[in-house]
């Protein structure tokens, strides 16, 4: 893994084509924004073209092929460090330095393709598909949309680009271009019902927050410009220069690095940069699913996964532990933090996304203890160190890809809910004659189509929806052989054995392990207030079935999901991160999955062992079960879930009766509220705002307009009188221009005169 | 670059290196002969045969046709301009022309060539865009517009464009202060009853004679300085002058000489002091005249002192510092500071223009001083020539792009003059309602007058504060070489013209952008709602100059090529 030498270019006819995965959603956008400009509200635009949804599909469809293609020649070709896509020059340059100017520098694009490149591009091209799918089920359908569908796919698929150009590009400098794309369509899509003031607010504050992170990015891109001279990868992971670095300037180094894991926590809504991603949610649902889930947060995570090769350097040894210590430890507070708020919310999107910050939280800690490790141990040399880093690396990567499956189907089957909740109220309060018709404006105004109040007991009428939320939730748990199971132990684990090294690393380590059962109890929470029990009101009543194109990419979802332990089997932690590890070659996949089932469950060291099951049973059994205790309950009468959902049901209609306790004290507790108004952040940033950066800036203003257009205004009035004068020379007569002519050439006859 | 071949004149050779010229001489037979052509007779005398000859009587239909006259001029003029470009194309070649007595009277090189693609460019445009300009009706005259149908003055008007290029096309050739001073006079005339033309408008008359008068009297003293030239060295030949200044010019005689010169040339660039008439003279003409003023005139100008004072009289100590560098630098500082103060307040847009056009003399002189400035000494500044060439080719850039944007401008306020004047501010009000695309296109000359990326003008700007910086910078190469400490005092002090450039150009963004927040933001004036009076040819014309101006901008670098070829031609003979 990160091996530095330079490996032999992949050479295929058709990986020329490679560009087209980014260029093809960069010309959809501008075609599906161009025709629906043109032929908005067009018959065929809105029916046989969804408004651009079916320009969109294809389009992402191909980029997902050429995707796959280009992943599958990486696996064949096998190789570590690898420029599929040769630099195109884009600018030369030479840069002045101090009497002479230098060599030209070329700032190129080209394309890199290394394990992680390869594990974020299929995510993030398999989830664009899949929620572009989703969206033509979600958009089209809801007349609210009407008309400027063609807006939100534009945007959409050019963030997508915005991603795959990211993971893509091959150098620091096109990754922050990306970035901002991202950054830019992220926030066009949160703020797409801009006409709520609540969105467009929200989407200034998603922008903003993480233009912060942004501006420390670019800070330490340029310290990292001034270290290495250049920003391509090939450059600044090249072995020499990275030890001629090290030699002179490591401390300088670990700030660059430092500087941009600020940009990484601003993008991944990591505690203190985390404002931004509840209300986000102001966005349609796809775009939840999309931003949220699939692909902008995973951009803060890929570039810290980028940074990999500084920490594993031989020669920058123990230098920048501290850095990995950070990272940890802000993934260990916001995996707390976010877990704790997303208790007490009611919205269902909402404890989605702190679940998500939660989530990508553990990631943090993953890749921070990973990256500790593979600072302080010798794994160049030793096996059995090699092999920690790799599992440590990989488990957070294969982490990231279960809770982006996970996550993304989430967000989808939370939108077919919102989706057909929402229809049902409209249908119940505008359609049906018996229905209470004379309050409904009050309705209206006061229904919440997110809010869990209005859910529950929708097991049997949304069956996939259900199932599917069932598993993602039951994955990001980490219920045992599910999904993020693999994972999380993978992460809990490493961060216990770097903690046995390194006693700072307890905090993190102590974090992620309450963190999994604060992870059991929200995300049970959230499946039986909305699935189990009553319907708590009568529009939860009138829910229907979804429609075909929110269905497909849920079935497809809860298969991925559920296949983890395939994926397990297949060493795909080994894999993610380590190149050389081939997953055919070594065991057959029974073999593998045995192997990796042993692991998990029979560790023989007895430390990890107990840890293990510590972790299940908190994850698993602690949380989940207080869940049900409190929120468990039989469907309503009549109502028959599908089987495999009947036993999840009974258990909790039996926990809730057994178990049940009135937590109302607890509920109306200081913390609680605490927790409710999220921990009181979002206030202290306003009042810091107004009192510190709001005053600041009414002082400059002033500065502004007194001084500086004081001044200019001088000179413009100065220079009008000056003008006048001037001007006034232009008598009209021939006779005074004669005369000027004349001092003129007397004034040049005297000068000379003069000098000769 | 190829030998330089020597061609007596009506020799052999005589009529290919001269082919613009010959051209521009047909056109203007035609000129007078074409429109001429009727059913007049001649009648035998003493006899009542009537011979048919052609000339005179009622015309035929054919020629007639008041744009006839146009089209000849723009033909010829177009047909000269790309014979220059087609030979420009095929590879540079010198070609001197002597009198039987041997001596040099017209160079071809790339340096000239130069000059005559601005002066026919510049020309051909003007002619072509005012074909149903003139027809319409005048500033501010109340004739009839069957008056102005009239076909002699018609053929009036397009002769003197014609004569015009022909006599600065002779400037650009000359290598002899005689010849010199003959193509100049040819121009000068020209543009003073082009200048006059509209006899019916009374600013047109008005300004014509004052300008012909300050004309003259800058006239009179430049020829008084040419004599005096002639009285030292006994000789009108530049290569003489040249040879002779090398060896003595430092006594008084020929610098005051120069110094006159200096003055004759100074009003045809329109450089302070002797600008004064300039801007009654562009207000009073009509707007494509004006334009040709700015641009072709003023490149004539430039012309004319690149030969004098750079061939002439090119510095003649090591320590770079010729004596009519300080008059120049002086003049240029004047020149441009004037030019974009007066230009501030002014609320006529020709008016405007004409300062901005004095504004942008001082640009070139400043280039000029930093050509002088060059320290020729090799050992002290290494590349010999290198800096010097730069800023040439900067000033020629400068010339050509300036018929692209400058001309540009005059030909959309000649639109709005053929419906009801322009001569206020105000007249341009709501143009970006009533012709939204003639308004992106005075938007994008505006402010490439301004000098904004990522039009012409800026390119042009940014290569001459380049390169006078470059040849400031350059004069300290023996301490730059001995890496000794250098500090801003030790720079040549044209550094501080291009500081200044700098500054003026910041002033001038303003009465540029004023025009473009009047188009854009503000009604139109009373009566004049709707939609310009339509005219292909001018549209097109304008057309041409917008792809140029954002074409070179973009793409400049064949231009700058093309002008760096002609300011190494010059370099042959410094």
């Amino acid at each position: 893994m990160a091996s530095t030498e330079s490996a032999p270019l992949v050479h295929s006819e058709w990986m020329q084509f490679a560009p087209l995965i980014i260029l093809l959603p960069m010309i959809a956008f501008a075609v599906i924004l161009f025709l629906g400009r043109v032929f908005n509200g067009h018959p065929f635009w809105k029916k046989n073209l969804k408004e651009g949804g079916l320009i969109a599909l294809p389009v992402m469809g191909a980029s997902l092929i050429l995707s796959l293609l280009l992943i599958s020649e990486f696996l064949k070709g096998n190789s570590g460090v690898d420029q599929v896509f040769e630099q195109i020059a884009w600018i030369n340059t030479g840069i002045w330095n101090g009497g002479s100017t230098t060599e030209p520098v070329s700032f190129g694009f080209g394309i890199y393709v290394d394990h992680v490149t390869v594990m974020l591009l299929f995510v993030a091209s398999f989830l664009c598909l899949l929620i572009n799918m989703f969206s033509i089920g979600y958009m089209n359908t809801d007349p609210i949309n009407d008309n400027r569908n063609h807006r939100f796919y534009a945007e959409f698929v050019l963030f997508c680009a915005g991603m795959l150009g990211m993971v893509l590009a091959d150098s620091f400098l096109w990754l922050f271009i990306f970035w901002e794309i991202m950054g830019l369509c992220s926030y066009l899509l949160i703020g797409f019902y801009y006409e709520r003031p609540s969105a467009a607010s929200a989407a200034k504050k998603a922008f903003l927050t993480t233009r912060i992170g942004d501006v420390f990015l670019m800070i330490g891109l340029v310290m990292l410009w001034d270290l290495f001279g250049s920003l391509d990868y090939a450059v600044v992971f090249a072995t020499e220069n990275i030890d001629a670095v090290a030699a002179s300037s490591a401390g300088t180094l670990q700030w660059a690095l430092g500087l941009m894991f600020i940009g990484a926590v601003g993008k991944s809504a990591q505690f203190p940069l985390h404002v931004w991603l509840p209300d986000a949610m102001e966005g349609p649902t796809p775009v939840s699913a999309l931003i949220h889930a699939a692909t902008m947060v995973n951009a803060g995570l890929y570039l810290v996964a980028r940074m990999f090769p500084f920490f594993g350097a031989e020669s920058l040894h123990g230098d920048l532990d501290d850095l990995a210590f950070i990272i940890a430890s802000v993934g260990g507070i916001t995996a707390v933090m976010a877990a704790a708020i997303a208790f007490v919310q009611m919205d269902l999107k909402k404890v989605l996304a702190y679940s998500t910050m939660s989530q990508l939280a553990y990631i943090f800690t993953g890749l921070g203890c990973a990256m500790y490790l593979a600072n302080t141990l010798d794994w160049h040399h030793d096996s059995d160190a090699h092999y920690i880093v790799v599992v440590a690396f990989g488990a957070a990567l294969f982490h990231l890809f279960n809770h982006a499956m996970a996550k993304g189907m989430l967000f989808m089957a939370s939108g077919s809910v919102i989706h057909e909740v929402h229809h049902a109220h409209h249908h119940l309060h505008h359609h049906d004659d018996h229905g209470d018709g004379h309050d409904e404006n009050h309705h209206d105004d006061d229904f919440d189509a997110q809010s869990m109040e209005n859910m529950g007991g929708l097991a049997s009428k949304m069956p996939i929806t259900a199932t599917a939320m069932l598993v993602g939730s039951a994955s990001i748990m980490g219920l045992p052989l599910i999904g993020g199971f693999w994972s999380k132990e993978g992460i809990i684990a490493n961060a216990w054995r770097v903690a046995q090294d390194d006693p700072r690393f307890l905090f993190p380590a102590m974090c992620v392990l309450l963190g999994a059962a604060m992870t059991g109890f929200y995300m049970s929470r959230m499946w039986f207030k909305t699935f189990a029990g009553k319907p708590n009101n009568e529009v939860a009543a009138h829910v229907g079935p979804t429609n075909i194109w929110i269905k497909t990419p849920l079935f497809i979802l809860t298969f991925v999901t559920l296949s983890s332990i395939i994926f397990a089997g297949m060493g795909f932690t080994h894999w993610a991160s380590d190149t050389e590890y081939s997953f055919l070659s070594e065991k057959n996949l029974l073999d593998g999955i045995l192997y990796e089932m042993e692991h998990a469950f029979a560790n023989s060291d007895p430390f990890f062992f107990i840890l293990t099951y510590v972790a299940i049973f908190m994850g698993a059994v602690l949380g989940p079960g207080l869940a049900m205790a409190l929120y468990g309950g039989k469907l309503a009468e009549g109502e028959e879930a599908k089987p495999w959902m009947r036993p999840v049901i009974a258990l909790s209609a039996w926990a809730n009766k057994r178990f049940h306790f009135d937590n109302t004290a607890i509920r109306e507790s200081t913390l609680a509220t605490a927790l409710e108004n999220r921990l009181y952040i979002d206030e202290y940033y306003d009042k810091a705002m107004v009192n510190i950066v709001a005053g600041f800036s009414n002082k400059v203003a002033e500065a502004d307009t007194e001084v500086i257009d004081g001044t200019i205004k001088a000179i413009e009035s100065g220079s009008q009188s000056l003008s006048t004068v001037v001007r006034s020379m232009t008598t009209g007569s021939a006779r005074d221009y004669i005369l000027m002519v004349a001092v003129g050439t007397l004034a040049i006859f005297l000068f000379i005169w003069g000098v000769a | 670059m190829s030998n330089l071949t020597t061609v007596e004149a009506f020799g052999d050779g005589f009529v290919s290196a001269l082919c613009p010229e010959l051209m521009l001489f047909a056109g203007l037979l035609l000129l007078i002969i074409v429109p001429n052509i009727g059913k007049g007779t001649f009648r035998i005398p003493g006899t009542q045969i009537r011979l048919p000859w052609l000339m005179g009587g009622t015309r035929f239909k054919f020629t007639s046709d008041p744009r006839l006259p146009a089209w000849i001029a723009s033909i010829t003029l177009g047909g000269a301009f790309l014979n220059v470009l087609y030979v420009f194309s095929q590879g540079l070649e010198r070609v001197v022309i002597v009198s039987e007595s041997g001596k040099e009277l017209l160079l071809i090189n790339g340096f000239s060539r130069i000059f005559e693609m601005i002066f026919f460019g510049a020309l051909a445009l003007a002619a072509f865009s005012s074909m149903n300009r003139l027809q319409v009706k005048g500033t501010g005259s109340k004739v009839s517009e069957q008056e102005l149908y009239n076909n002699r003055r018609q053929a009036d008007f397009y002769i003197l464009m014609v004569t015009c290029a022909l006599g600065m096309s002779v400037v650009a050739l000359a290598q002899d202060l005689f010849v010199l001073f003959i193509g100049l006079e040819l121009a000068s005339f020209s543009t003073y009853v082009l200048v006059a033309f509209l006899k019916e408008s009374k600013v047109g008359v008005e300004s014509g004679m004052k300008y012909f008068i300050v004309g003259s009297v800058a006239s009179g003293v430049g020829l008084y300085g040419l004599s005096m030239l002639y009285l030292w060295a006994g000789s009108l030949q530049f290569s003489v002058l040249a040879t002779a200044f090398a060896e003595s010019g430092t006594t008084a005689l020929p610098l005051i000489g120069i110094g006159f010169v200096l003055v004759g040339f100074g009003f045809k660039v329109s450089a302070a002091p002797f600008h004064f008439a300039a801007p009654d003279a562009y207000a009073g003409a009509i707007s494509p005249v004006a334009g040709v003023l700015a641009t072709a005139s003023k490149a004539m100008g430039m012309l004319g002192l690149v030969r004098m004072l750079l061939i002439v009289a090119a510095p003649e100590s090591s320590d770079g510092s010729a004596v009519w560098l300080g008059c120049l630098g002086a003049m240029a500082a004047i020149t441009m500071t004037w030019g974009n103060l007066a230009a501030l307040g002014s609320d006529n847009p020709k008016r405007m223009l004409a300062y901005s056009s004095v504004a942008h003399a001082g640009y070139m002189l400043a280039a000029l001083t930093a050509v002088g400035a060059w320290n020729w000494d090799a050992t002290v500044s290494g590349d010999a020539g290198a800096a010097a060439v730069a800023v040439m080719t900067a000033l020629l850039f400068h010339l050509v792009v300036l018929v692209a944007f400058k001309l540009g401008a005059f030909l959309v306020l000649s639109i709005l003059e053929s419906e009801g004047g322009a001569s206020r501010l105000s007249s341009l009000g709501g143009l970006a309602k009533r012709e939204p695309l003639l308004a992106v296109a005075m938007f994008i000359f505006m402010i490439s007058l301004a000098g904004v990326p990522p039009m012409a003008g800026f390119l042009s700007k940014l290569l001459v504060i380049m390169g006078i910086v470059r040849i400031a910078v350059g004069d300290m190469g023996a301490e730059i070489a001995d890496g000794g400490v250098y500090v801003l005092a030790d720079m040549h002090w044209v550094w501080w013209l291009a500081l200044l450039m700098v500054i003026n150009s910041a002033i001038s963004v303003f009465y540029y952008l004023r025009v473009v927040v009047v188009m854009f933001f503000d009604e139109p004036e009373e009566g004049r709602e709707g939609p310009l009076p339509s005219g292909w040819q001018v549209r097109l014309a304008i057309l041409a100059c917008v792809v140029t101006t954002l074409f070179v901008g973009i793409a400049g670098d064949a231009l700058i090529r093309l002008c760096e070829m002609a300011a190494q031609s010059l370099n042959y003979s410094w």
